[in-house]
């Protein structure tokens, strides 16, 4: 039974990656999990220099969801290059640098650093995060930005680049397009959703920064839809995020037209939740008559659905 | 190393009011927990509420593979928790973060619990117990309904101080009332032990700096992962040579700090607490 996915070049042991800031730099899950169950994994997005985050609280739990304003709080691309990088070679999956930037030359700068670092396999360009007042969402809700930002990356590095699209916009296609015109290999969809929850004694946000991102099975629909719709719009990869807690979720996304899918917040509810969905996985082929997770992607049947009107579009 | 797998629950005590003690099979928190540690858990597989919580350790027995927690159900996951039947699953991941430092040979504990804050104390009073040592237990709360553990903590080795605020049980007023009464008759070096309400242990972290003396505080602050990813539960906390404070995570370089490194509310600095009284204080 194959459960591997091939994307932008990058070989992919099964399609389940843990998902930028919900699992740390990966080290901190040894001896609780095997790390090598993991298709792949997402760092903690990384600026060129350390970061302390936003103010506290940081999370909320909200309706199957939680809000979160972390604010991108990180050690950096240099230190984690030199003490990370080393100890995550002995095992064996896929990872991905989640890069950031306040300014199109710094993602441009860390991606460089990347470049030459072994051990990375692509980048994954962060143009979404809500919760940072400059970079982040300023260029995921502008098209010309996104393109700007990811062309800047694609000239920095021979890395495949992989841009993660905010849901914070009108029309996902045309982020979408934007970045895959920029040369972008593959698509992350799609980040957290802007939020804000009140404390009605204090008449306050909950969240030390105001707003926030909301994740988890409450955004799964959406980001269902969000990553749908992106996937009818290039013919780069893309991969699902939002809202994974089971096979079947993983499954949606797959057969909406992601060649693979990211894990979030479900790593704080269950790390073991990789062993628990990829079993699932397997017998939901088994069931169905095949032995190839990559017979799945893209078999939506959706009746009278008119067939995407832009002629780059994915078929 | 901790261990994520189910827990199922062996045994489960009401105490009166909102409070449990909910005994847990967990082997490696069983074997490996320290006291001050703490596990994520939470109730069955349900989607709500969405995160596992933190719980101190109150006892571990290795014998039976088990450990127990004091639990007061008043929100969505600690009531599921309390909601539970003997052979009901929990899903936890334990034992988890920083344990309290013994305190030296020569120095004499005094641990401070407000409230639910009695969580992680009997287990250091049994601790210091097996080598024959003890400690005195300054346990306050609102009213006498608010300590409920205090006919659980016999053989724990703990000389128990009770203070209520309202005088129903103990001593009247805050908890620090008879703890500073005791350490200016305290004839050996005392090293203190605090956990409960933030402004309890910001008080004991200010009478500490004023006397000289060291405390460690369990910190209580929202958590996502237990593990150091989320980055929730950071705290602001300032070391020795730093020029100024760093958020540190409370799961994994906590829940137990020195309190003259943590940065309260109000604060900026915590080398200004340092330098001022606390210096003084000790030479006197």
């Amino acid at each position: 039974m194959n459960l591997a996915v091939e994307i932008a070049g990058i070989r992919f042991k099964n399609p389940l990656i843990a998902a930028s800031g919900t699992f740390g730099y990966g080290v901190e899950y040894e001896g609780v999990l095997d790390l090598s169950l993991l298709g792949g994994m997402v760092s903690k997005g990384l600026y060129m220099e350390p970061r302390d985050g936003a103010p506290t609280p940081r999370i909320v739990e909200t309706p199957s969801g939680l809000l979160n304003a972390i604010g991108l709080q990180g050690v950096g691309i240099r230190a984690f290059v030199r003490d990370v990088l080393p100890r995550l070679a002995k095992h064996d999956t896929a990872l991905l640098v989640n890069v950031c930037g306040d300014t199109v030359e710094e993602y441009a700068e860390v991606s460089r650093v990347c470049d030459g670092a072994p051990g990375v396999a692509g980048l994954e360009v962060n143009i979404s995060c809500p919760n940072v007042k400059k970079g982040g969402m300023a260029f995921g809700g502008d098209p010309r930005m996104t393109h700007e930002v990811v062309a800047a990356v694609r000239k920095a590095t021979r890395l495949p680049v992989i841009p993660k699209l905010s849901p914070n916009v009108g029309d996902i296609a045309v982020f979408a397009r934007a970045a895959e015109e920029a040369g972008a290999d593959a698509l992350s969809c799609i980040n957290t959703l802007l939020g804000l929850a009140i404390d009605v004694q204090t008449r306050r946000p909950k969240l030390g920064f105001g707003t926030g991102g909301l994740s988890g099975p409450a955004i799964r629909p959406v980001a269902v839809r969000m990553a749908w719709q992106a996937a009818r719009a290039v013919k780069i990869p893309v991969i699902g995020i939002g809202g994974i807690a089971a096979a079947q979720d993983a499954l949606e996304f797959l057969i909406a037209g992601c060649r693979a899918v990211q894990i979030g917040t479900a790593n704080f509810v269950d790390p073991g939740i990789y062993e628990r969905v990829l079993a699932d996985l397997r017998a939901y082929l088994e069931r169905h008559g095949t032995d190839d997770i990559n017979d799945v992607v893209g078999t939506l049947e959706y009746p009278g659905l008119p067939r995407p009107c832009d002629s780059g579009g994915r078929e | 190393m901790p261990a994520n797998r189910v827990a199922p629950l062996v045994d489960r005590e009401v105490l009166g009011g909102a409070y449990f003690l909910l005994t847990f099979r967990h082997p490696e928190t069983a074997r490996d927990a320290r006291p001050g540690q703490f596990v994520m858990i939470k109730a069955g597989v349900s989607a709500e509420p969405p995160l596992r919580r933190p719980f101190s350790i109150l006892s571990a027995d290795a014998a039976r593979e088990t450990f127990t927690l004091f639990v007061k159900a008043i929100g969505q996951g600690s009531r599921s928790l309390c909601a539970m039947a003997p052979g009901d699953v929990a899903q936890c991941l334990g034992p988890l973060g920083r344990p309290f430092t013994p305190p030296p040979a020569d120095e004499e504990a005094f641990l401070v619990a407000g409230g639910y804050g009695i969580a992680p104390f009997r287990f250091v009073g049994e601790e210091l117990a097996r080598t024959g040592r003890t400690a005195r237990l300054f346990y306050g709360g609102r009213t006498a309904a608010d300590l409920p553990l205090l006919d659980r903590l016999g053989g724990a080795g703990l000389t128990v101080v009770p203070a209520t605020e309202d005088g129903s049980l103990g001593e009247r007023g805050r908890v620090t009332v008879p703890l500073e009464a005791h350490l200016d008759a305290a004839t050996r070096p005392v090293r203190l032990y605090a956990c409960g309400p933030d402004a309890m242990m910001h008080a004991v972290a200010r009478i500490a700096a004023a006397r000289g003396l060291t405390a460690e505080v369990s910190l209580d602050p929202w958590m996502g992962c237990g593990i150091g990813t989320c980055l929730a539960c950071v705290v602001r906390v300032q070391g020795e040579d730093e020029p100024r404070w760093k958020y540190r995570c409370a799961c994994t370089e906590g829940p137990v700090f020195d309190s003259a490194r943590v940065v309260w509310p109000g604060e900026e600095d915590s080398r200004a607490r340092r330098a001022g009284g606390g210096a003084e204080e000790a030479r006197r």
